[in-house]
């Protein structure tokens, strides 16, 4: 069992030759690689919760790598990826990047090309993760709140006044300082506008 | 009784025997009796003279036969008939008995007995033969006299000489017969013809007509009716002419027997004229029937011959180069040198200076030097129409075997087209030799792509292993298992990297003769799974060879045989490129030891009835086809004694087989 800290690159050529040198390569640098030679086999394995990326061979026999690219879009699986090809050409390297590849690189590459644009896929993949492990935190607390308290909350980052939030949920002023307190409370936030923050990072739906 | 007496007058002495019977009534009146007896003598003498001229010259004797005495006395006239000397007295009959030839004899003295018993006159006709053997004929006439009790006591008689008539007779007939059968003979006959119409036919003319010859002429209507419905009218008028222009004719038409037989007649005539005055037309029919078939027949021979001449631009001609006389052209041979043969013969001089300039001094060195030679010649060369139009003809002429100097036969030919259609060829020939360059060229282009990944793949490879090496090395302490792992690597790569080279090397070589080797045909077809594994993937093809372990090997050119492949393998990917698919590639040895390989896809198929026209030069359903590729791969495979066909499968796409000869095959 490798540690847990240790980012993982996913390599997918069909030219063995290939994906051997590339893990090779990675693995010399002491990054974790593990390659498949399609798409499929690397769709079979277990998905992991450390930092990764994937370096991925445009041509491919079932699927090339830029439908694949989609694919992986499709099944809500987010991963860096790296393009490598042998002869790529202008448009193709365009709608890679499009579609959020992090480079794409022409065989033969140079060796520090290929691992700076891995280094870069980990760190966008660190931020992911981190982005996504602080809107799991935040979904936590809000599933904390009371159905009234997230009606407040709601009608709070939208900007009304108490009074008015009061006369549209048809309770005192007064309770709903009490919801109030409680929602900032349980969300952690300091101030209104830490709470407008929360609330857009869990892209909540505001009412009109 | 001194009132008269009998007295004969002599009459042994005058000719004819005419009995005078002189009375004297009174031997007083003597005297003046005998000057009257004087001058009657006087006349006697006269008229027996012309009586005997009379006689010799018609040939007519005449005899008494005196029955009681059985004496008979002749005429001058009639010894001379009998080739005899004329003599006084009886003649002996006995000896003219024996001069009446030998086959009439019984006859006449038969008729001569009858007259007596029982008949007044009597006729014979009969031959005598004359002392010196002379044969006439003469014709015998009797009359017997008889007394009042009805006893014959004298017959007499005249004979005619009618040994010329006769003979003339005969050789009229004679002749008339011979008309008559030379006519049968020659089918033909003659006729009269009047205003009332036909006024005789001869019988050869009745047999012309079919009809029997005892039957009388024909009227007009009689005969249109004999004639042929489709010469009718035309006969009708010819009848109309004749009577109108009295003008001599000469025609043919035809008529139909009775037995439904038609013959074509010919029918010639004259005016026949009388001081001036027309009186109608005389002239012959003849049958003419064979004749006529001979003509249509040699007609249709010739008009076929002139087809034929026609359709194959082939004239033919005789001649004597020497002294320039045609003997022969037909009209094709004019034709060819672009005149009109309804304008009549054209002088061989004309015809020579036709040639083209620029042909006819080599023409002239050959054509001359082969009729001096006395040889038979084959020369080909161009000539000027009078039109300006430029025509390469070939002309063999033939030395005739009369040996005549100069004297050919032979035909001259148009072969203007043919040449254009073997330059034409030729030039089909080269282009498609270019065009197989440029489909080479072409698909190495689009097989350059394919390659370079080929080839970059174990380069890059080999490039990021060597990368890792370095930075194993790199480490502390170096970690040399991993860096020695990289270069056994790196090694692999280089190795796949050369291979791939190698095998397409023989792709470079253009314009190389082919030269044959012993090619195993499971190896071309790895190379070549190889090579198209990109483009395979590229449209989702897989590619299978099913490759039997006794698939023979075959002497060939190894870049053709990857050629056929490459060609195959490719359409099969291009027909399968929207769709993905199969491409099989199976290879045996069939019974006869032959390399049999099947390419099989699972693509679009074949066009519809068009699986031979696939094969054809310039045939695409590409966009961007040259529609020479399976043309090309047509040419190698029979430059090999091979074959290639194209079946549909029967669940989906085209299989494309091809076989080739075994290598033990090819050496023998």
């Amino acid at each position: 069992m490798k540690p847990a800290a240790v980012p993982t690159v996913f390599i997918i050529d069909d030219d063995r030759g290939m994906r051997q040198a590339v893990q090779d390569l990675v693995e010399s640098v002491g990054l974790g690689a593990e390659s498949f030679a399609t798409g499929q086999e690397f769709l079979n394995r277990q998905p992991t919760s450390d930092p990764s990326c994937l370096v991925l061979d445009v041509r491919l026999p079932q699927m090339s790598g830029l439908d694949f690219q989609r694919r992986l879009t499709e099944i809500g699986m987010q991963i860096p990826i790296i393009f490598i090809t042998a002869h790529g050409d202008v448009p193709m390297s365009v709608r890679a990047l499009k579609s959020g590849a992090v480079e794409f690189l022409t065989k033969p590459f140079r060796d520090q090309d290929l691992l700076d644009a891995i280094q870069q896929a980990l760190q966008r993949d660190r931020a992911v993760r981190e982005q996504q492990a602080e809107v799991h935190e935040l979904h936590g607390r809000y599933q904390a709140l009371t159905a009234r308290e997230r009606e407040v909350m709601g009608l709070v980052v939208s900007g009304m006044l108490n009074k008015q939030i009061a006369s549209e949920i048809g309770a005192s002023e007064a309770t709903v300082k009490i919801h109030r307190g409680n929602v900032m409370q349980k969300m952690q936030a300091g101030s209104l506008i830490e709470l407008v923050r929360l609330a857009d990072k869990l892209k909540l739906v505001l009412p009109k | 009784m001194v009132r008269g007496c009998l007295l004969s007058a002599g009459s042994s002495g005058l000719a004819g025997g005419t009995r005078i019977i002189i009375t004297a009534a009174d031997m007083t009146e003597r005297k003046r009796a005998d000057e009257e007896r004087q001058a009657l003598s006087l006349k006697l003498e006269e008229s027996k003279a012309r009586l005997e001229e009379a006689q010799r010259v018609a040939h007519i004797g005449h005899y008494e036969w005196n029955l009681i005495a059985n004496r008979v006395t002749w005429s001058d006239e009639l010894y001379r008939i009998y080739g005899l000397r004329p003599q006084e007295g009886p003649i002996d009959m006995a000896m003219v008995g024996e001069m009446i030839h030998r086959d009439d004899r019984e006859r006449v003295f038969r008729a001569a007995e009858e007259a007596v018993r029982n008949a007044v006159h009597t006729e014979a006709e009969h031959r005598v033969v004359r002392p010196d053997g002379e044969v006439r004929i003469v014709q015998g006439l009797g009359t017997v006299k008889r007394d009042a009790t009805g006893r014959a006591y004298e017959m007499f008689g005249t004979v005619q000489d009618i040994t010329d008539r006769k003979r003339a007779e005969e050789a009229l007939k004679r002749s008339q017969l011979y008309l008559s059968e030379g006519q049968r003979l020659a089918h033909m006959g003659s006729w009269a013809f009047n205003a009332a119409g036909f006024d005789y036919w001869s019988s050869g003319l009745f047999q012309v007509h079919g009809l029997d010859p005892r039957g009388k002429p024909p009227t007009v209507e009689e005969y249109l009716d004999l004639v042929h419905p489709e010469d009718r009218d035309f006969m009708e008028r010819q009848v109309h002419k004749m009577s109108v222009e009295h003008r001599d004719f000469d025609f043919t038409k035809r008529i139909v027997r009775s037995d439904g037989q038609i013959r074509h007649v010919r029918c010639a005539g004259v005016p026949l004229t009388d001081g001036g005055t027309f009186k109608g037309f005389i002239g012959t029919g003849i049958d003419v029937t064979e004749q006529e078939l001979l003509t249509q027949e040699l007609r249709r021979e010739r008009a076929y011959l002139a087809e034929a001449q026609s359709l194959t631009h082939a004239g033919s001609w005789a001649c004597n180069f020497r002294t320039g006389e045609i003997f022969h052209l037909s009209d094709e041979a004019l034709r060819i040198y672009g005149f009109d043969p309804s304008q009549g013969p054209i002088p061989f001089e004309r015809l020579y200076k036709a040639t083209h300039p620029e042909d006819e001094p080599a023409l002239r060195g050959k054509f001359y030097g082969a009729i001096q030679a006395r040889m038979d010649y084959d020369l080909e060369y161009r000539i000027v129409r009078p039109d300006g139009a430029i025509r390469t003809l070939r002309s063999l002429g033939h030395h005739n075997p009369s040996h005549e100097i100069g004297e050919y036969i032979g035909i001259t030919m148009d072969i203007t087209e043919r040449k254009r259609a073997e330059e034409e060829r030729a030039r089909l020939r080269q282009l498609e030799a270019d065009l197989a360059h440029i489909n080479r060229v072409n698909m190495m282009g689009e097989l350059a792509t394919a390659l370079a990944h080929e080839i970059k793949q174990p380069i890059a490879a080999s490039i990021t292993s060597a990368n890792a090496l370095l930075r194993w090395l790199a480490h502390d302490p170096p970690d040399l298992e991993r860096a020695r792992a990289a270069a056994v690597r790196i090694e692999q790569d280089n190795n796949r990297a050369a291979d791939v080279i190698n095998s397409l090397r023989s792709f470079y070589r253009t314009g190389t003769p082919a030269e044959r080797e012993i090619v195993d045909v499971k190896e071309i077809v790895g190379e070549m799974t190889v090579l198209l594994r990109v483009e395979a993937d590229r449209h989702s093809v897989k590619i299978h060879p099913e490759l039997e372990a006794d698939t023979p090997k075959i002497l060939a050119n190894r870049v053709q045989l990857q050629q056929v492949f490459i060609n195959l393998m490719l359409n099969a990917i291009e027909a399968m490129k929207d769709t993905g698919g199969e491409l099989t590639i199976r290879s045996r040895r069939n019974t006869e030891g032959r390399l049999i390989v099947s390419i099989i896809d699972t693509g679009v198929g074949l066009p519809a009835g068009r699986s031979e026209q696939i094969f054809d030069p310039f045939h695409t359903t590409k966009p961007q086809g040259t529609g020479m590729g399976l043309t090309i791969t047509r040419s190698i495979v029979e430059s090999y004694g091979g074959r290639v066909w194209a079946t549909v499968n029967q669940d989906t796409g085209a299989t494309f087989h091809f076989t080739l000869p075994g290598e033990t095959e090819a050496h023998e």
